[in-house]
């Protein structure tokens, strides 16, 4: 709170959010530096086609359990609700109150978290292991027996109305859902994770009810446990409390493959925001999905973009020139489908010139491409960077989840560091070549329109937008 | 390291008391002669080490006129010295696998990195050049000028909470360094010289003003080498003086208003006086923090966001070397207006001050300190960062081993107690953002 830093937490930029970094690793036990490796879990399934990780782990006395189920923004009828509903779990559940579950939880020094993404919804727990069976009670109940209790109810969509309105004073918090919709138009892809205001009003009690139960069930769901515990103890507290939850309808979900947009000419979205005293802007187009083979290679060639410090985007514009605090890129992957963006920030009077820098040193992979030094440099980089990742037992049970939802494995994951390795220069090539947009580049700029408007007609067709109107 | 069984349990004295001494025994640390401190924690869990460099300097050290310099030259350290020029510090160190950053706080400059544990002796190398034979050069500092001030900008832009933080201390704060924000005055940032510069690197990047932590899969045995290797022949300097201003008692209470027209709902920020963290106060203090705001069976979020008079509340407690503000802050939910948010805010902290918390509230509170020391003792980052913290702010990490029983000793009446002597009136300023001007009606 206090903390002035020297960069932005992560370098690539927390500002896009969407610095994905690349999947984990299973090794060999030996400390061999960038040969770490998942340690080993155990996935099975109920009869219920309920999918269960265990991933024991003893460092502290302490588990994590999360709930990741296939449903998200892409299943909204409405914009929002696949998040409301996962925020709507928490309002009481099996008998108990909002309040006496928050009672009980927060007693037990432990945490509930939930949340809805663009393809997934989460349910977590946090608590120490001696309390395992009184948390795992409630998690099972907040999962499968929520009240959606109807006071409460309004009073949680109260809240993410105001939310929104809160995220757009942060340029930086909204500039991503822009940035989707822009892409990718009326596809699923183009929803509003958070919804707005007056979708968000416009969700009844009912509907929410309704989402829970056409998605939430156990063949559409995965519970990743991490943490001290001992497998088969846990094996049988899991079995025992979720062999009863029961299937309803087969769950439909949208074929995301359809009608993908592809980009017909550069577009720049110019989101007006009076009192700015900087333009956050971003730019790039669809790119790649989650499977695509070629990511750990992908993610390389981005480390040398901008997905560390000394990458050409943060060297640019922020050491050479002065212009910003900190600028990088990275992809977001979805399961058909994605995007990948450079993103920076510069005081309004600097517009042209940050964007201008960071479009001709995108140019330069294309141009000059990435050379042996630059290349050894973010191979050991990205290597040396990943242990860390997985260190915790939230994280482990989040990538568990991961796998579950995008249907990948431990083989992808184990083939980490030899991808890593595997990397040349003239793979490189064929890299920037086949999964970088180069053209028809679409834009995002959140400032003030008045100083800005005629900058950003030079990059492509302009729509201009307040920040304060309900929309994305 | 396994401390499964030991000294985590035992942070609130949960389990066996004899696990105490092992858990202190597992940070080794040794003093080179030329005063700078080492602390090491061996862990092989991951093949990774990370080490962090707390220096005693922050904005406390400053004056008007130089604000802001402090975290400044946080960013300078990485603008080349005598062995690694310019960039070559994070070219070296990326090139090697590893990543860093750094922090300024109103006390502290910390550089820290993490990397593969078979780098080490990199991270000594560039630590060294830099400490010893740091280049401040001309055009560096005319391009970081450029960085520090988007910095400033960006928060400004996106923190309601740095908006009015600033606004806040520098009411709060009248005779204090305190008073101004770490990142320092727009006008300093832009102005401060060379020779400030060159001042500063020499009094307060100093060994003997300096403390490391390393953790990680390291032996104690390479870190000593390296540390006498690399360390050992940079000389001491003269104790830097003391900050002697000590801030006046506050007798009123204190306001600022500040406009920004793009904020959707009023927001409140309370400062009040409190002790460093060095009083024996702090565990209470701490303590009452976790129950206004930890959790939404907390205090603040049943009093107010439970009632719709608020969508999200926060308290802080930072740590502190001298006497700063416990802070606590709301913000409004849509067509509440400010007065009666800050009504309500105030509300519920006076009546902690006057009918104290239940024994069910401070347990909670100790289960939910234990579960933050777990999961900060769960990655080699949290431990070294935790150690580091209680050798700065508590004069040695033998007190994270005592930091049980302290919380332990923490009655309902200390709670009170604290809330009656410092979250009162006439030790508070109140800061409130709001989209419209501030005018006569």
């Amino acid at each position: 709170m206090n903390h002035i830093m020297k960069a932005p937490k992560v370098v690539a930029l927390a500002l896009l959010s969407s610095f994905v970094f690349a999947l984990p690793v299973m090794a060999d036990q030996k400390n061999t530096p960038g040969s770490f490796q998942l340690p080993a879990y155990e996935q099975l399934k109920l009869d219920n086609g309920l999918t269960v990780f265990l991933l024991p782990q003893h460092e502290v006395p302490l588990i994590t359990v999360q709930a990741t189920v296939r449903a998200g923004a892409v299943n909204d009828k409405v914009a929002g609700l696949a998040q409301l509903t996962s925020q709507a779990l928490l309002l009481g559940a099996g008998g108990k109150s909002k309040a006496q579950i928050e009672q009980l939880v927060d007693f037990l020094g432990a945490s509930l978290h939930s949340d809805g993404s663009m393809e997934g919804s989460s349910l977590r727990a946090d608590f120490m292991a001696k309390d395992t069976e009184q948390m795992l009670a409630v998690f099972h109940q907040v999962l499968t027996q929520p009240a959606f209790d109807a006071a409460e109810f309004e009073k949680l969509k109260a809240r993410q109305v105001a939310a929104v309105a809160q995220a757009k004073e942060s340029p930086r918090m909204v500039i991503d859902q822009y940035f989707n919709k822009l892409v990718f138009g009326a596809h699923p892809y183009g929803n509003a994770v958070s919804g707005t205001a007056a979708s968000l009003q416009s969700i009844s009690q009912q509907q929410v009810k309704s989402f829970h139960q056409s998605y939430y069930q156990p063949g559409n769901t995965a519970i990743s446990i991490v943490g001290d515990f001992k497998a088969e103890v846990m094996k049988a507290q899991l079995q025992k409390l979720f062999a009863n939850w029961k299937n309803g309808e087969a769950v439909q979900q949208p074929d995301l493959t359809a009608e993908l947009p592809k980009a017909e000419k550069a577009k720049v979205l110019l989101v007006n925001k009076a009192d700015a005293i900087e333009t956050t802007f971003s730019f790039g187009g669809i790119a790649i999905k989650q499977d695509n083979p070629d990511y750990v290679g992908i993610s390389v060639v981005n480390t040398v973009l901008g997905g560390r410090f000394t990458s050409w985007l943060n060297d640019e514009l922020r050491v050479n020139s002065g212009l910003t605090y900190g600028a990088g890129s990275g992809f977001d992957r979805y399961s058909a489908s994605g995007t990948f963006s450079i993103g920076s920030f510069t005081k309004t009077e600097s517009t042209q010139a940050a964007v201008d820098l960071a479009l001709k040193t995108y140019q330069r992979l294309w141009d000059k491409g990435i050379d042996q030094v630059t290349l050894d440099s973010a191979k050991a980089y990205v290597k040396g960077q990943f242990p860390p990742r997985f260190e915790t037992n939230t994280a482990l049970a989040g990538l568990l989840g991961d796998m579950y939802l995008y249907g990948f494995n431990q083989d992808f994951i184990n083939s980490f560091q030899s991808k890593v390795d595997q990397l040349t220069v003239a793979e490189s090539k064929r890299l920037i070549n086949s999964y970088f947009p180069k053209n028809q580049l679409q834009f995002v700029l959140v400032g003030k329109a008045e100083a800005i408007k005629d900058i950003a007609k030079t990059y492509g067709e302009v729509t201009q937008v307040e920040i304060t109107a309900d929309s994305f | 390291m396994k401390l499964k069984q030991s000294a985590l349990a035992l942070m609130l004295g949960l389990m066996i008391s004899s696990a105490q001494a092992t858990e202190a025994r597992d940070i080794q640390s040794f003093t080179l002669k030329n005063g700078m401190k080492i602390l090491v924690l061996e862990d092989a869990s991951i093949p990774n080490a990370n080490s962090y460099l707390f220096w005693k300097v922050g904005s406390r050290n400053e004056y008007p006129g130089i604000t802001g310099i402090s975290h400044f030259f946080e960013h300078m350290m990485f603008n080349g010295a005598k062995k690694y020029g310019p960039k070559m510090f994070d070219q070296t160190m990326e090139a090697a696998g590893g990543a860093n950053n750094a922090y300024t706080t109103e006390d502290l400059t910390v550089y820290t990195n993490w990397f593969p544990a078979n780098v080490l002796e990199t991270i000594f190398d560039l630590e060294a050049d830099r400490i010893a034979h740091l280049d401040i050069n001309a055009k560096m500092v005319e391009s970081e000028r450029g960085v520090v001030t988007s910095e400033r900008s960006t928060g400004l832009e996106n923190s309601n909470f740095q908006t009015m933080h600033e606004e806040l201390k520098g009411v709060a704060f009248r005779a204090h360094p305190y008073s101004w924000p770490v990142i320092g005055h727009e006008s300093d940032i832009k102005a401060w010289t060379l020779h400030d510069l060159k001042r500063f690197h020499k009094t307060y990047y100093a060994p003997n003003n300096a403390v490391m932590v390393v953790a990680g899969d390291v032996k104690l045995a390479e870190v000593k080498r390296l540390a006498e290797q690399y360390f050992a022949p940079i000389p001491s300097q003269p104790e830097p003086e003391a900050v002697r201003t000590v801030e006046p008692e506050q007798k009123g209470e204190r306001r600022v208003y500040v406009q920004k027209a793009s904020v959707s709902s009023p927001n409140i920020l309370l400062g009040f006086h409190i002790p460093a963290s060095s009083s024996p106060d702090y565990y209470a203090l701490d303590l009452l923090n976790s129950i206004l705001s930890q959790g939404n069976s907390s205090r603040l979020y049943q009093g107010l966001v439970d009632k719709e008079l608020a969508v999200d509340v926060f308290s802080y407690l930072p740590m502190s070397f001298d006497p700063n503000l416990f802070y606590t802050m709301a913000i409004a939910s849509p067509g509440v207006k400010a007065a009666e948010l800050e009504a309500a805010l105030i509300a519920v902290i006076n009546k902690v001050a006057k009918e104290g918390v239940s024994q069910e509230e401070l347990e909670k509170a100790k289960n939910q300190k234990l579960m933050q020391f777990y999961r900060e003792m769960e990655t080699i980052n949290g431990k070294a960062d935790i150690i580091g913290t209680y050798e700065l702010y508590f004069g040695s990490y033998q007190k994270l081993f005592d930091a049980p029983k302290e919380y332990q000793k923490v009655t309902a009446a200390d709670i009170q107690r604290v809330a009656q002597s410092y979250l009162k009136k006439s030790n508070r300023t109140v800061a409130v953002l709001d989209s419209a001007e501030d005018k006569d009606l």
